[in-house]
C-alpha cells in the first residue's frame, strides 16, 4: 500500500545552488518550474518528516515538454534529513543523501501532455519521524549519470512524496 | 576567421533550445541531433568563407575588415531570416 505524504507545488519550491529552474505562469494559469535542457538546474522542497512515515519513499514527478516530442529524460532525487540536535549548522551547510537517479523516459509524443516520472528513495538520509527534510529535484541536463535527449525545457507541474504506509 | 570553440558552439546549442522553449515551437530533435546540426553550420561557415569572399565586389572586398564582411553577412541572414514566411 502507499499514502500521499506531500504535494509539493512549483511556487513552494526553493532555489538550490547557482542554477535553478524559472518559475512559470503558463498560458493555461497553471504554474511550472522549467528546468534547462543543457544546464543542471536543481530545486527543493523543504518539509517536517510525518507521523507514521513508513519506507521506502517514493517521488513521483509530473512533467510535460515544452517543445520536444521525442528522446527521454532523467531525474535525480536526493533526501536531507535532519534529526533535532544533530550537529548540523543548517545556516552554512546542506548534507544531502546519495543521488536517487530515474530511468531515461521516453517521454510524451505531444507537447504539454503530462507524464509521471516515478523514482524509489532508495537513498533516503535515514529520515524519521520529526525530522526537517529538503526534497532536491534536478534534471540531469547534461547527461552525467542517466542519458537525457530531449531539446528544450521540461515543465514540472508538481511533485508527490508518497511511502509505503 | 576559425571554427568556433567548442563551448562557444555549445552556448549556441543551448541558446537555439532556449529560443525553442520560449517560443514554445514543437521540434521533433533529440539534443544531440540539434548540437550535430550547430556544429555542421558553423564547419560550412568555415569551409566557405573564401568562396564568401571571393563573391564579395571590389572594393568592398578589399575594404572590409573581416569582421566587418562577417557583419555584412550576418545582416543579410538575419533579413532574409526576417522577411521569410
Amino acid at each position: 500500500m502507499t499514502t500521499t505524504r506531500a504535494d509539493l507545488q512549483p511556487l513552494s519550491a526553493n532555489p538550490i545552488g547557482t542554477n535553478f529552474p524559472q518559475i512559470l505562469k503558463l498560458a493555461s494559469d497553471r504554474y511550472a518550474l522549467a528546468f534547462d535542457a543543457a544546464t543542471d538546474e536543481a530545486c527543493a522542497w523543504q518539509f517536517k518528516a510525518w507521523q507514521g512515515l513508513t519506507l521506502p519513499l517514493t517521488a513521483i514527478i509530473t512533467v510535460s515538454m515544452v517543445s520536444a516530442t521525442t528522446g527521454t529524460t532523467g531525474w535525480q532525487v536526493q533526501i536531507e534529513a535532519v534529526t533535532p540536535g544533530d550537529a548540523l549548522n543548517t545556516t552554512t551547510t546542506s548534507s544531502f543523501d546519495t543521488v536517487n537517479n530515474s530511468a531515461s523516459t521516453t517521454v510524451p509524443g505531444a507537447v504539454g501532455n503530462t507524464q509521471d516520472i516515478s523514482i524509489t528513495l532508495t537513498n533516503n538520509d535515514s529520515i524519521a519521524v520529526g525530522d526537517l527534510c529538503r526534497l532536491r529535484l534536478n534534471r540531469d541536463a547534461d547527461g552525467s549519470a542517466i542519458t537525457d535527449s530531449v531539446m528544450g525545457d521540461v515543465y514540472v507541474l508538481g511533485v508527490e512524496l508518497q511511502d509505503a504506509a | 576567421m576559425a571554427v568556433l570553440s567548442d563551448p562557444d558552439r555549445v552556448a549556441l546549442w543551448a541558446k537555439l533550445m532556449q529560443d525553442a522553449s520560449a517560443s514554445r515551437t514543437p521540434l521533433p530533435l533529440l539534443k544531440a541531433e540539434l548540437r550535430a546540426a550547430v556544429d555542421a553550420a558553423d564547419a560550412w561557415a568555415d569551409a566557405n568563407a573564401a568562396a564568401y569572399n571571393t563573391a564579395l565586389p571590389l572594393p568592398a572586398r578589399t575594404a572590409l575588415t573581416t569582421k566587418q564582411k562577417a557583419l555584412l553577412l550576418m545582416y543579410v541572414i538575419e533579413r532574409r531570416w526576417e522577411v521569410s514566411p
